[in-house]
């Protein structure tokens, strides 16, 4: 242990200097991804700007203060053509929602994360559905179980990512 | 900020309970702002063409890149197969210069007709020319980027076409790009008839690239395979005659068709000015449809 931390990289390396913001500043970066210029058919790909969210609040709990995520929210609704106002709710909501799930579990694990983002990237296909029935988009829920499926399978690779992110912005 | 009791410090204690108050409120802001772009869409246009101003043009400079190396694959693709392209090509060339030939003939006929009839042709300027870079590829909405805007003349409303079809509407404009209610989209409802025979029906998207047709008049399915959808005009938000779908499957009282203008296959898509603009805008004002 001791020869490890006389590691000479490890010495004089820490947090950088945006360390508070890398979190707020990844979810907007993935919330613009939906300016990538694919042309799609079909509604398939996962909301990259609330994976990466989740992402980040599963790993810590105070990865930005709590009310920053109306505003990341909002941009993300900006950028990907949702009901404005959509993502502000869901992102606040979930904020709330996770720090009572903080409360009750005894132990969390990969796979306790995974079920967890599972059940939020549920509500998430499902909240949309409802808001384009709304608006008179109404389709059978079957044609969002495609995109619901990969966004769950693509949950593990977004949170590696949040968590390679997080070791990068404290330097360890 | 909802966690336990964080020890004796007042102070901490106030920090956690403030920050609950502000994620309340920011749920309660985003309701309200939910609710505001349901009841009223048009509230938040200049901000989503704002945001459209941000994304249209990185979607635009990316798709340079991805173009060049998809028409590399493709080209390299056309190579490969060029015996039996051109074999196929000279045989539909061939079918294709009888049927000019007929068409000719037609329009020859058509212009008599019309001027017999005394009918004043609609012009059909264009407004912008634009190609579109980017769509709506994680929402069960069908929406796409198009790289004109409001500098280019394109207003909220406009139906926008390319060479092959009807792609769709303007919902939202930006100065520089503007958003697009694809034909595919569940929203997207066109009063439309069949070539053959001219029975009118109604074009409603799928939200998965298709489109349903349906008769007006309920009866007999009208809808063979491989039958044309063209709009009918009627509504006067596009203009007649321009080409939607093919039907592919029958089903109990309609169609699933296939859109002629494939949005991702689309290089140019030309919007046009709205076809009886004073129309438009008294059936568009209450039941604009919010993104």
């Amino acid at each position: 242990m001791v020869r490890a931390a006389l590691d000479s990289r490890q010495i004089g390396r820490g947090p950088s200097a945006f360390a508070a913001y890398v979190p707020a500043a990844t979810v907007v970066a993935a919330s613009l991804l939906a300016a990538l210029p694919i042309v799609s058919n079909s509604g398939w790909y996962p909301d990259f700007g609330y994976l990466v969210f989740i992402g980040w609040r599963l790993l810590r709990s105070d990865p930005w203060p709590a009310w920053w995520a109306a505003p990341l929210g909002l941009v993300n609704d900006l950028f990907t053509s949702y009901p404005i106002g959509f993502s502000v709710a869901l992102w606040s909501a979930t904020m709330l929602a996770l720090d009572l799930i903080d409360r009750r579990t005894m132990w969390r694990d990969y796979w306790i994360e995974w079920v967890l983002a599972a059940v939020f990237l549920a509500i998430d296909e499902w909240m949309q559905w409802q808001l384009a029935a709304v608006v008179g988009a109404d389709l059978p829920f079957t044609t969002q179980l495609p995109s619901l499926v990969i966004a769950i399978l693509v949950f593990p690779l977004a949170a590696w990512i949040v968590s390679r992110t997080d070791r990068w912005r404290l330097g360890r | 900020m909802a966690a336990a009791r964080p020890g004796w410090s007042r102070r901490a204690q106030y920090g956690l309970f403030f920050s609950l108050l502000a994620v309340i409120a920011g749920i309660v802001v985003g309701l309200v702002l939910l609710a505001m772009s349901l009841v009223a869409p048009k509230t938040f246009d200049g901000i989503r063409g704002a945001a459209l101003d941000i994304t249209g043009p990185i979607a635009s400079a990316l798709h340079e890149v991805t173009a060049t190396a998809n028409g590399l694959v493709g080209g390299a693709g056309n190579y490969w197969d060029a015996a039996r392209q051109n074999a196929e090509l000279k045989r539909e060339n061939k079918a294709m210069l009888q049927r000019m030939v007929e068409a000719k003939a037609i329009v020859q006929e058509n212009r008599q007709l019309k001027a017999t009839l005394q009918l004043r042709e609609r012009t059909e300027n264009v407004i912008a020319v634009g190609r579109i870079v980017g769509s709506s590829f994680n929402s069960p909405r069908r929406f796409a980027i198009l790289s004109v805007g409001a500098k280019d003349g394109v207003q909220i409303g406009m139906p926008v076409r390319s060479p092959d079809g009807l792609v769709g509407r303007v919902i939202d404009a930006g100065i520089l790009a503007s958003r697009v209610l694809l034909v595919s989209d569940r929203a997207n409802i066109v009063p439309a008839r069949l070539l053959r025979g001219g029975i009118p029906v109604i074009s409603q998207g799928r939200g998965d690239g298709t489109i349903d047709v349906r008769p007006l008049e309920v009866g007999r399915n009208p809808f063979k395979r491989g039958d044309i959808i063209i709009t009918s005009g009627t509504g006067g938000l596009y203009p007649p005659l321009v080409p939607i779908a093919r039907v592919v499957k029958l089903d109990d009282d309609g169609a699933v068709a296939l859109p002629l203008a494939d949005p991702a296959n689309t290089s140019f898509a030309l919007v046009q000015p709205s076809y009886e603009p004073a129309a438009v805008a008294a059936e568009t004002a209450p039941a604009q449809d919010a993104p």
